[in-house]
């Protein structure tokens, strides 16, 4: 089912790509519109040759696929040809996965204490104020939401850097190291992500809190916040499990917008500067690898959750 | 026969990059004044005694619109308007850049920042835009340079004679050179590199014209370091085609494994007082001192190019000192550089290409010239140099500046005149009911983007336009729109070229010999007096007649409604204090020679001062 | 037929219309379930408002969205002591001419805004209703029908959630023209698939209702007892779906701008926001271009989430679709 489903997005791809685009442009520049000219013509007929494009879009496609599945991913259709599409992608995917690996920690290292706090005062104020927030990040498209973040952390407040620098070392703490770069990025990505995550963990919460086991503990005199953190936590962390999985797939296009608000030379961004470029393999093989990125992560969270749901368990 | 040094660039308008993310911040008026100043400064610093751009400061500048006014009004005026004005235009102003006194260093990497990354640094086949032929000078040398009267000066080549009439150059090459690779320089080497670039099929464009076919002897071995060039054209000015991309000489070695392998081209060998080391797409281009150079070897261990592609970011990076210079015609970004820290210097130049609106006479509706006409009437030219010229690059009329010894004060560019554009487009409309609309012209705005500064420009006109035009927008990937340019599948593009130091070599873009299958003569606007102004020109060595050429030719483009002129393009090279002696470029013959030229520089003499 | 509509291994990459509907079930206070309560009218109200300015647009006393409101000072020159008019450089804040300010083109930020929202809106609008008319047919004929049609309908919605939504609205809009027809197409296509699945879903439900089965035991047409039976009931859980999928859309329409590929002519709110933050130091110096855009577009974007969330509250949709 998974491989099938990967086949029809490639040949959707694919086909779009090559009914609505001209890669013989790409290759030739100006001079592939210029058929009257012979010279220019025998130029045009070999570069077809060489990429295949005289054949019928089956063949191609065929061709493509076979030499994707063994790792070829083909060459950017520049005049130089340079640089072949997995050196691009060894390049890009290593920054992107940073960005949403931060963001997917972020969001949960703000979910669980937001969680467990309005769980513990269920309908209060903080609660109501909560739902009320948790509501408007879900709300702001993450564009807006960057530039809001953006504009208070870095320009007004200027606690985190403005600009990410590909070359800059990774670990460290000051505004030359990519991590204090992605915070920005990885929180514009993580705020509605731990939002979700709240909203479930605060329903689930509640509902082992009214648990038998909970009420054995409380009677017992363990004090709330050590019954909130170690008892009722772990079992209640179930929803927020699988929605994480899901959430990362959304967070695949978040990144793309996020990537080029931030500049930061990712996957998103290549994917855009393909696409602008038309620059066809670059496009194929990055919406591949997207896809397949997606299929696979959805059909782990499937497996999961039929190991786990509790419906499915009993 | 003239081939543009600055044509290839032109090829591709506003810059080189796929994702043009800059635009036109909102600044402080500069005052005006102090700009002239720095260009007049400038134009000393690098131009010896350069009259015309003394005069520049007391010359009431021509545009007399509303509001507008003389230079000399509006300079001070204006610095009421910013707050600590005067200050603030100080920083702007060009340190002269004499750095007689510097005690010249030897070492240390100079990092300039680029606004594009460029697909390959072969001059015989990569369409060279300002990053590229800012690389391309430190690898390559070019057979002639400038010298700071914008006279051609012998560089690689020891000599360059005519014969009496000007239809043939023989060049004498210097003895003892040999390229990067070790291949001598010899007139073979310029063969190979003449025949690469006239078969190149973009490339070529530009200099084929000019020649006659190569069988038919458009190039001549005479010994070994001579060669001649014969001309379809009786050229006396023919050398200064050979100061830009077309006069860099490239390694024959190089040239033929670049055929074979493109990925070569990303490397290339030349002459030059730098080496190629290592270059990787969207990071940094590394050049080393070439310890063999056949002239004074360069001061820099290493130049390095960064290209990024936003300003701002680029102006912040050179305020932080991870840049130590940066080239850009955004001049926005050079403004916050000069408040951000008044030592930098600034190097500015509106010599060189202009912008402008550029109509297609081949098809409908601006084959007619009455639909020129009511678009040029219609163009809001004023709010245009406010919002986008910020008031600080200066109007253009034509392809001259004012400073120019070519300028013609009669010709003035027609714009802000809605009420004649009403009443042309109505003629037009009588004439031609199909091209309109509830009595507006149809037509389409034509641009590359995604860009948002390009889409600002688009409405600014639009809202211009809009009363006698109903404007359809097109926006286009950046090879797109070029390539439907160079076809006429256009209506009107936004457009930046001319500007060459020696006008004949903008003939390119003019000449009715361009038009074809790829036409450079994008508005394929053949005009055959214009074309004998222009041969004339060439021709001549009397350079009163020249400028008398020029300024009909000027008459003749305005008359013709082709180009809506906008304003002057400034180039701007910004570099940190301690880069010194980036106009210390000497030829052989020990002439000073012109330190900049459409962002382009030679950092064969450059140090970092203590 | 176990696939619901909540089940959280539908991939459909967006997050508002999938997680938010898990994360309520359960959470949804009770009390609140059988009123819409005061936050969805005022969500209403805000909807109307923002829709009437926009229509009404015309006619309403707002500046020209595309004039150059450009202000000139007087100004006495040093050297000749001469006065003339100069332009001052826009963009200009807030003031009693323009209550938000203009931009760098000196431009109303108000009637901008307001123009934008006739495309964001419009875009919206059509793009949800493309899907419900496609998609939510495909579905309910699907549900209805079953067998290998079921099967092929069901795999084509599955095919189109598996590609990253932006991505393909991307590839269509910067390889086919950018006009406002194609973007609103595009978008349209993005919401058939969770429309259609939801109306599937919906479909199996009330297609073993009683009423359903009498209907058929008395011989009605299958196109018939989809027309009256189904549609109507059909119709509760998707106009929710609507509401927040609008929102989707609209997010989308912003996001496609931000990129640079919405519309070429006329502005949208992702088109305003990407022009006022395109320069970190025009952010910086003349916010007010950036954030009125935001306001609205995030008042609208939260007004159609809540009064959806609230109508599939009230009509308890999770109900239906188990």
């Amino acid at each position: 089912m998974m491989i099938l489903l990967l086949i029809a997005v490639s040949m959707l791809t694919f086909a779009a790509m090559s009914f609505l685009g001209d890669p013989l442009f790409n290759i030739l520049g100006p001079v592939a519109g210029d058929t009257e000219n012979p010279e220019n013509l025998a130029k045009i007929e070999a570069a077809k040759e060489q990429y295949y494009l005289d054949k019928p879009l089956p063949e191609r496609y065929a061709r493509w696929a076979g030499d994707f599945v063994t790792g070829d991913f083909g060459v950017q259709f520049s005049t130089d040809g340079q640089p072949p599409v997995s050196g691009l992608l060894k390049e890009r995917l290593p920054r992107t996965l940073q960005l949403m690996l931060m963001a997917q920690f972020l969001a949960l290292a703000i979910a669980i204490p937001w969680g467990v706090v309005t769980a513990s005062r269920a309908n209060g104020v903080v609660d109501r104020a909560s739902t009320f927030t948790s509501f408007m990040f879900v709300s702001l498209p993450n564009f807006a939401l960057a530039v809001i973040l953006f504009y208070i952390f870095a320009l007004k407040l200027d606690w985190l850097p403005d600009t990410y620098h590909a070359t800059d070392p990774f670990w460290g703490l000051t505004h030359r190291h990519r991590l204090v770069q992605l915070v920005l990025p990885a929180f514009t990505l993580a705020l509605p992500g731990a939002s979700v995550y709240q909203r479930l963990l605060r329903t689930d919460l509640i509902t082992t809190l009214q648990e038998d086991f909970i009420l054995m503990a409380r009677a017992k005199g363990v004090p709330k916040w050590r019954v909130l953190f170690r008892h009722a936590l772990r079992p209640s962390m179930f929803s927020v499990i699988t929605i994480f999985g899901i959430n990362a797939g959304a967070l695949i296009g978040g990144a793309l917008v996020v990537e080029i608000y931030f500049r930061i030379p990712g996957v998103g961004t290549a994917i855009v500067e393909a696409v602008l470029r038309e620059d066809f393999p670059v496009v194929l093989a990055l919406v591949m690898v997207i896809a397949t990125a997606f299929v696979v992560l959805n059909f782990i969270v499937d497996v999961f959750y039929t190991f786990l749901d509790p419906r499915v368990r009993r | 026969m003239v081939t543009a040094s600055v044509s290839i660039r032109c090829l591709f308008p506003f810059g080189g990059h796929t994702l043009i993310m800059f635009t036109l911040r909102r600044i402080r008026l500069l005052p005006l004044l102090s700009l002239l100043v720095a260009f007049a400064m400038f134009a000393a610093a690098c131009g010896g005694s350069d009259s015309s751009a003394d005069d520049e400061v007391s010359t009431p500048d021509a545009e007399e619109s509303d509001g507008g006014g003389t230079s000399e009004e509006e300079a001070p005026e204006t610095t009421e308007a910013t707050d600590g004005g005067s200050e603030e235009s100080e920083a702007i102003v060009t340190e002269t850049p004499d750095d007689s006194g510097v005690e010249e260093v030897v070492g240390g990497v100079l990092r300039i920042g680029i606004e594009a990354e460029v697909d390959g640094i072969n001059p015989t086949g990569s369409a060279l835009s300002q990053p590229g032929l800012l690389m391309a000078n430190q690898v390559f040398d070019s057979l002639v340079r400038f010298n700071t009267d914008d006279q051609w000066v012998p560089y690689l080549a020891e000599s360059l004679t005519p014969n009496d009439d000007f239809t043939s150059w023989t060049l004498k090459l210097r003895e003892g050179i040999s390229f990067h690779d070790g291949t001598p320089l010899d007139a073979e080497a310029l063969r190979v590199n003449f025949e690469t670039v006239i078969a190149d099929p973009l490339v070529g464009l530009a200099v084929a014209p000019y020649y006659p076919a190569v069988d038919a002897g458009a190039f001549e071995i005479v010994d070994d370091l001579t060669v001649t060039y014969n001309l379809l054209d009786s050229n006396a000015n023919f050398p200064t085609s050979l100061a830009g991309q077309l006069g860099f000489v490239a390694s024959p070695t190089w040239l033929a494994a670049a055929a074979e392998d493109p990925t070569l081209n990303q490397a290339p060998v030349g002459t030059g007082p730098f080496v190629f080391e290592s270059r990787s797409e969207d990071s940094v281009t590394r050049f080393v001192r070439n310890e063999a150079y056949w002239g004074t070897p360069a001061l820099l261990d290493a130049v390095e190019f960064l290209p990024v592609t936003d300003p701002d970011v680029r102006a912040n990076l050179l305020l932080e000192g991870e840049l130590d210079g940066q080239v850009t015609t955004n001049i926005a970004s050079t403004e916050t550089i000069a408040e951000g820290d008044p030592t930098v210097q600034n190097l500015l130049d509106d010599t060189g290409d202009e912008s402008f609106v550029m109509l297609n006479t081949s098809t409908p509706p601006f084959d007619n010239i009455l639909a020129r006409q009511a678009l040029t009437f219609a163009t809001p030219r004023d709010n245009y140099n406010t919002l986008i010229g910020l008031g600080i690059n200066r109007p253009a009329d034509g392809m001259f500046t004012p400073d120019s010894p070519y300028y013609n004060p009669d010709v003035v560019q027609e714009a802000d005149d809605p009420d004649r554009a009403i009443e042309v487009a109505a003629q037009y409309c009588a004439e031609v009911p199909d091209g309109c609309t509830d009595g507006k012209i149809n037509m389409e705005l034509q641009w590359s983007g995604p860009s948002v500064v390009q889409t600002r420009i688009a409405e600014i006109l639009d809202e211009g336009w809009s009363v006698a035009f109903n404007v359809e927008f097109q926006e286009l990937p950046q090879d797109s729109h070029i390539q439907e340019t160079a076809f006429g599948l256009y209506n009107a593009v936004t457009w930046r070229q001319f500007g060459a130091p020696n006008p004949a070599d903008d003939g390119v873009w003019l000449l009715c010999r361009t038009i074809g299958g790829i036409s450079l003569n994008w508005p394929k606007n053949c005009n055959e007096s214009r074309d004998a102004l222009f041969l004339e020109a060439m021709a001549s060595t009397d350079e009163a007649r020249r400028v008398e050429l020029f300024k009909e030719i000027s008459q003749k483009i305005n008359e013709d409604y082709t180009y809506v002129f906008l304003y002057h393009t400034i180039w701007a090279t910004s570099l940190a204090e301690n880069v010194k002696g980036v106009c210390n470029s000497q030829s052989p013959e020990g002439e000073t020679l012109r330190c900049t030229l459409n962002g382009r520089m030679w950092y064969d003499n450059t140090f970092l001062a203590e | 037929m176990t696939d619901t509509l909540s089940s959280p291994s539908s991939p459909s990459g967006d997050p508002i219309v999938e997680i938010i509907d898990t994360a309520d079930e359960r959470a949804s206070d009770t009390i609140e379930k059988r009123t819409l309560g005061l936050g969805f009218w005022l969500c209403i109200g805000w909807l109307v408002f923002i829709c009437g300015l926009a229509a009404l647009a015309p006619i309403l006393p707002l500046k020209d969205p595309d004039e150059n409101f450009l202000q000139f000072e007087e100004k006495e020159s040093a050297l000749t002591g001469r006065v003339t008019e100069a332009p001052v450089q826009p963009p200009y804040g807030p003031s009693a001419e323009h209550w938000f300010g203009t931009d760098l083109d000196a431009r109303d930020m108000l009637s901008r805004t307001i123009y934008g929202a006739r495309v964001s809106l419009v875009v919206g609008f059509a793009a949800i209703a493309f899907g419900m008319l496609v998609g939510g047919s495909l579905g309910m004929v699907a549900g209805f029908v079953g067998g290998w049609f079921d099967r092929v309908v069901s795999f084509c919605f599955l095919v189109l959630l598996s590609f990253p939504a932006l991505i393909l609205a991307i590839l269509i809009t910067s390889l086919a023209s950018r006009s406002l027809f194609t973007i609103a197409l595009t978008l349209g296509i993005l919401s058939v698939s969770p429309v259609g699945r939801l109306a599937r879903a919906a479909t199996l439900v009330f297609a073993e209702r009683e009423f359903v089965t009498a209907a058929r035991t008395l011989g009605a047409k299958p196109s018939r007892i989809i027309r009256r039976e189904i549609l109507p009931n059909v119709m509760i859980p998707m106009s929710a779906l609507a509401l927040l999928g609008m929102a989707v859309s609209i997010v989308a329409e912003g996001a496609l701008a931000f990129l640079g590929l919405s519309v070429e002519k006329g502005s949208t709110w992702g088109k305003l926001i990407r022009t006022a933050v395109n320069s970190t130091s025009d952010l910086e110096s003349a916010p007010w271009m950036a954030f009125t855009p935001i306001g609205f577009l995030f008042l609208t974007v939260m007004a159609l989430n809540f009064a959806g969330d609230r109508l599939r509250d009230y009509f308890d949709v999770k109900e239906l679709s188990i």
